[in-house]
């Protein structure tokens, strides 16, 4: 029997779930080994009975945390894609305000309808299996993920920084042009792409296991930072992280 | 050694009768690159850059690509393997001596022992005309290895004197590749000694150097094992492997298995790997045999400074400068190092 799967989504703007649904023609080999029995974006029957759920957006609200429960409890495997189900993400930046005071920025005079709490990754919440930060989540990590879990294999992921696949791709050093970057803490597996492509690194796929902060911290400091702007920098994405208090 | 004469402007026909009459499958070259400068195809000789400083990666990358599948295979009641090696002509234009010394080392990596075919296949089909370093950059320190000019491990190497360039004829091969493509001259002593010259004033503009000779090195690590120096330095250390990627003489990989999603069949492909990596030295069963950046960064001037240079006789770093120029941290000059540990001893 095929397993079964579902996607859900939290806070976010869903665009993991559109990045896996760009998969298009691999789609199609994907359900030849899987049911998909769940999933908003792509399709209006929904069913709670699966084995592996695959979970994006954040956590921020009360009835967040109820649901994520019930999804633990009903699944097998739990794996949370792109960086606002793995980190928290780009949500997490309301967390340096008074809920009060956001709630008011967002909803203004209909405020007193809506609760709103810290936003936080799945992972603070419920225990996570495995988790593919990127935003949006990447989606051949997404198959390979997949992949090794059909054949009982333990996934892979690099525990190396962005700065190896930077080098890799031949890629001049941002420090070197004169900005600032956080590939050499931040986990690769994206390829560079964001560099590549002539930009920097914003941190989305979280940190590695052991991250030099300190290091990094002091030659985003020679390179010109304020112990604010970095804070800030790192807040994008890691606002739930130590890193970024 | 045959020299020869060749005006700029004939070099210029030269290389674009390469590309033109398509002298091999693929004609490279240095080329301006992301503020830097890399080794890539030419379409034309006037993107070719030879008197640059250095280039962001090693040519290294025609033999030992950063990802190459070397194997298919195929799963269920009958499973099957194929290896795969495949290769194209290459002439490697704009090649420094240092380089030649890495690709020298590779080769010995690659042959000793249990052959690479991979790597073999390709090196086999390549073309190596080099240059000599006249603006090295301010991270290199090339002479204190002896690798700042080279002899042998090229088919053709010039050296820029004004309006020419000496070639030094290092092989048949480079031979004909001239006597077909280019028009040239042969070289008169006055030309030979502004050769000469210039390669001189190269040597005095290197900013680093070792404070002992190289022949020193080996011993003088193996005396500092204790050596505070190596956690001192490392202690600012990213592991973010930059050093080892942008190193020509760094020949370790990674092999994976890629699977199809129809989970039926798949390849295996290899891809660089190196020991300042928080994993490289990581086994199945979780033990880190290099658990600390400490004894990673020790492990890497071990390696560039005494194993390489004892198990294959050939410098273990050629003071290329890269990995310097890509530390984010400042730590990554073997040359620094080995001076420190000797100002210690």
């Amino acid at each position: 029997m095929k397993p079964k799967i579902a996607f859900f989504d939290f806070t976010g703007c869903e665009g993991c779930q559109l990045e896996v649904l760009n998969f298009e023609t691999e789609l199609v080999d994907l359900l030849n080994l899987v049911d998909i029995v769940n999933f908003r974006e792509a399709m209006t029957e929904r069913s709670d009975d699966y084995d592996i759920a695959f979970i994006d957006g954040a956590i921020s609200t009360e009835s967040d945390i109820a649901r994520i429960k019930a999804i633990r409890d009903q699944a097998k495997i739990l794996v949370t894609i792109g960086s606002c189900s793995s980190l928290g993400g780009v949500n997490c930046l309301k967390n340096f305000y008074p809920m009060k005071e956001v709630l008011k920025i967002v909803y203004g005079k209909d405020a007193k309808y809506y609760n709103t709490i810290p936003a936080r990754p799945v992972s603070a919440v419920v225990p996570v299996d495995y988790s593919l930060p990127q935003c949006p989540v990447n989606r051949f990590e997404f198959i390979n993920l997949t992949k090794a879990l059909l054949l009982g294999k333990k996934p892979e992921r690099p525990n190396y920084p962005v700065c190896v696949e930077c080098k890799l791709a031949e890629n001049g050093c941002v420090f070197d042009k004169g900005g600032t970057c956080l590939g050499p803490v931040t986990r690769a597996g994206c390829g560079a792409i964001c560099i590549t492509n002539g930009r920097h690194c914003w941190g989305c796929r979280g940190l590695v296991d052991e991250p030099n902060i300190n290091s990094e911290k002091e030659i985003l400091k020679e390179h010109g930072l304020t112990v604010e702007d970095m804070l800030k920098k790192f807040r994008i994405y890691d606002g739930w992280l130590e890193v970024s208090k | 050694m045959q020299n020869k004469i060749i005006s700029k402007q004939d070099l210029v026909s030269f290389v674009n009768n390469l590309i033109k009459e398509k002298a091999a499958e693929e004609i490279v070259g240095v080329k301006a690159s992301d503020g830097k400068y890399a080794f890539g195809e030419l379409a034309n000789a006037s993107e070719l850059c030879l008197d640059y400083d250095v280039t962001l990666l090693p040519p290294k990358k025609y033999f030992l690509p950063q990802k190459e599948t070397v194997l298919k295979f195929k799963l269920g009641a009958k499973p099957s393997v194929e290896p795969v090696a495949d290769a194209k002509s290459i002439i490697i234009i704009g090649v420094h001596p240092y380089d030649i010394k890495a690709i020298e080392l590779c080769d010995a990596v690659y042959t000793s022992t249990n052959p690479d075919p991979n790597y073999l296949l390709k090196r086999n089909k390549a073309t190596i005309i080099g240059v000599d370093c006249l603006n090295p950059n301010p991270k290199a320190f090339c002479p204190s290895l002896g690798t700042a000019i080279v002899e042998s491990g090229f088919d053709l190497m010039l050296t820029d004197i004004g309006d020419s360039y000496v070639v030094a004829v290092g092989t048949g091969n480079g031979d004909k590749l001239l006597n077909k493509y280019a028009k040239t001259k042969a070289a008169t002593d006055s030309e030979l000694a502004q050769r000469d010259n210039q390669r001189r004033q190269a040597l005095g503009k290197y900013k680093v150097s070792l404070n002992m000779p190289s022949s020193e090195v080996p011993g003088l690590l193996e005396a500092s094992w204790d050596s505070p120096v190596f956690k001192e330095k490392s202690e600012t250390c990213l592991s973010c492997g930059s050093c080892v990627m942008v190193c020509p003489t760094c020949v370790c990989f990674d092999v994976q298995d890629d699977i199809a999603l129809t989970l039926d069949k798949g390849e295996r492909y290899r891809q660089w790997d190196a020991c300042m990596l928080v994993d490289f030295a990581k086994v199945a069963t979780g033990e880190n045999f290099r658990d600390d950046k400490e004894k990673r960064f020790r492990h890497r001037m071990y390696r560039k400074g005494m194993y390489l240079i004892t198990r294959y006789e050939k410098p273990g770093c050629v003071g290329c400068g890269r990995c310097a120029l890509a530390c984010l941290a400042q730590i990554a000059s073997p040359a620094e190092t080995f001076n420190l540990l000797k100002e210690a001893s």
